[in-house]
């Protein structure tokens, strides 16, 4: 018991280093957030209970979750479609999936603040595909600030699919080569593989992924800041321009805003642990 | 894959479009002279954004990023990995709420972590640069501790007891065969703990309140003015390639290593 307790205690001391200053972080920022949002931590003056910054602008505000909400599941649908089929492309063609291997796994790396400058060059009206497509005055779709977010969707997409695409790899590249061997002996088409045998066991990692995908995508804010619309605004933006503001009143909305993006992501996270355990539980 | 054969590279073909095509015009911009509107080319080619780009303080914001991504990397790769080791060692319900506790930066936005731990850091006057080194460790340790986790999970300890029974000491044994195990991990995790910082924005640009001029801090002014499209692509390449390469030389390294 004694000797068991002394691990116990040697083991704590050890992750100490990393524990304290997350835990200073989370109850300082969360805490500080909260006590702000009803006007007991103001910047100047004394501090007055109020719900007014929760309730004074709520219809705006929840115009600016139902877009994020909108970015996130968009992406995270365009993002695992992708990604699943670039990885099933990986592990299916092992000489020209190296290829696609390379260039998804280079994309990784990318900063979103420098995707996000690169899809503006790519999509503006007169960008490079409007170009290539000989349409840059006129008739080429407004995809940069559009009105369906098109361009920061976009984004999300191209990188988030290569995290998508890397995880389901990185999850099936032992198991799937024999199975997908047995399959084609006993006469499966390559398509027929795919949906057979790749997707199924595939599914808890794009789970997975694709969770992470949502939850990063509604708390993101360089992506809709320079290729979003100014109004209606995503969570992150007008809690950014909130909080940057010279008015002193819009400081507690600012945290109104960021606590309530932190309620949407722990609720997408919790629905989506459940959805995985009932998923597993099916099988 | 449907199709046959040609069927097959089509969509090898469109998949390698997909992810690398955001960036083609970047690497044109980067060196386009005059490319006005229809043309799908540059029509001159020069170096004018890199010399733009030296004079709007490249070098400078270059070693601050340099340097906030190599402090997260120093701070975090260390925690991460005592952590990990801890976390492995405790019992079951210690362990749990030590690894949900430090995985758990990865489900706030870091916008939100960034606004509310400002107050703080300003009534506690910690300077700018600590917090922001402060707030980009907390983000960085889930990617750290899970690294290690995942590398610890597959180390099994009779590696070193079987060194140790054929007559190496306790130093002999970690030097010889925990450190080159852990190798990869290690160099995984700072790589991760070092793009944090090196590509971190928002965390900059709330708590370092202007002073710190990072990479991206400069690149951001630019790709949110119009008119600055050989400046963004400059600076992008210059975000983007560094990492590029360290991770070609950790695959090469890791390869070479493998044939010996």
């Amino acid at each position: 018991m004694s000797e068991s307790s002394a691990t116990t205690r040697r083991g704590l001391l050890l992750a100490a280093p990393a524990v304290v200053p997350v835990v200073v972080v989370l109850a300082g920022s969360l805490g500080a957030a909260l006590l702000q949002s009803v006007g007991l931590m103001p910047f100047a003056g004394p501090a007055t209970f109020t719900l007014e910054p929760w309730t004074g602008n709520a219809g705006e505000l929840a115009r600016s979750a139902a877009v994020s909400l909108y970015i996130a599941a968009a992406s995270t649908l365009l993002a695992g479609t992708v990604g699943f089929a670039a990885a099933a492309y990986i592990l299916a063609m092992p000489r020209t999936g190296r290829l696609v291997a390379a260039v998804s796994a280079a994309t990784i790396p990318i900063p979103h603040l420098i995707g996000a400058g690169a899809v503006g060059l790519l999509l503006s009206d007169a960008g490079f595909l409007a170009r290539i497509l000989g349409m840059p005055d006129g008739g080429f779709p407004t995809f940069v600030g559009g009105p369906f977010w098109s361009a920061v969707i976009f984004e999300y997409a191209w990188k988030e699919s290569a995290f998508v695409a890397l995880v389901i790899v990185g999850s099936l590249a032992r198991s799937v080569g024999g199975l997908c061997d047995a399959a084609a002996t006993l006469g499966a088409a390559p398509l027929q593989r795919i949906t057979h045998v790749v997707l199924p066991l595939a599914l808890p990692a794009l789970a997975v992924s694709g969770l992470i995908v949502f939850v990063y995508t509604l708390g993101s804010y360089e992506v809709p800041w320079l290729l979003g619309r100014i109004s209606p605004e995503a969570l992150p933006v007008r809690a950014v321009r909130l909080f940057g503001s010279i008015d002193l009143d819009s400081r507690p909305q600012a945290m109104v805003t960021v606590l309530l993006s932190v309620l949407a992501g722990a609720a997408a996270i919790i629905g989506g642990l459940i959805l995985l355990r009932r998923m597993r539980g099916l099988r | 894959m449907p199709g046959g054969g040609a069927g097959r590279v089509l969509i090898g073909l469109l998949l390698v479009l997909w992810f690398t095509l955001p960036m083609v015009p970047v690497a044109l911009w980067a060196v386009a002279g005059r490319w006005h509107a229809p043309a799908i080319l540059p029509q001159t080619y020069s170096w004018e954004g890199w010399s733009a780009a030296a004079s709007s303080g490249l070098f400078p914001a270059l070693l601050a990023s340099a340097l906030l991504g190599a402090g997260v990397a120093v701070l975090a790769t260390p925690l991460g990995f005592l952590a990990a080791v801890s976390i492995r060692r405790l019992p079951r319900r210690y362990a749990r709420p030590v690894e949900g506790i430090l995985l758990a930066p990865l489900a706030i936005p870091p916008f939100a972590l960034v606004m509310g731990m400002n107050v703080v850091l300003l009534r506690a006057h910690v300077p700018a640069a600590g917090g922001v080194l402060l707030l980009l460790v907390v983000t960085a340790l889930p990617y750290t501790v899970f690294m290690f986790r995942s590398a610890l999970a597959g180390y099994d300890d009779r590696f070193e007891e079987a060194a140790r029974s054929l007559g190496a000491s306790k130093a002999q044994s970690i030097r010889h065969v925990r450190l080159p195990l852990l190798t990869a991990a290690t160099s995984r995790a700072a790589f991760l703990a070092f793009l944090v910082g090196w590509g971190d924005y928002i965390v900059t640009l709330i708590v370092g309140g202007g002073q710190l001029r990072t990479l991206p801090m400069t690149l951001a002014s630019a790709a949110s003015a119009t008119g600055n499209e050989q400046l963004t692509a400059v600076l992008s390449l210059t975000v983007v390639l560094p990492p590029l390469a360290l991770l070609t030389a950790l695959l090469l390294t890791r390869r070479h290593g493998r044939i010996r």
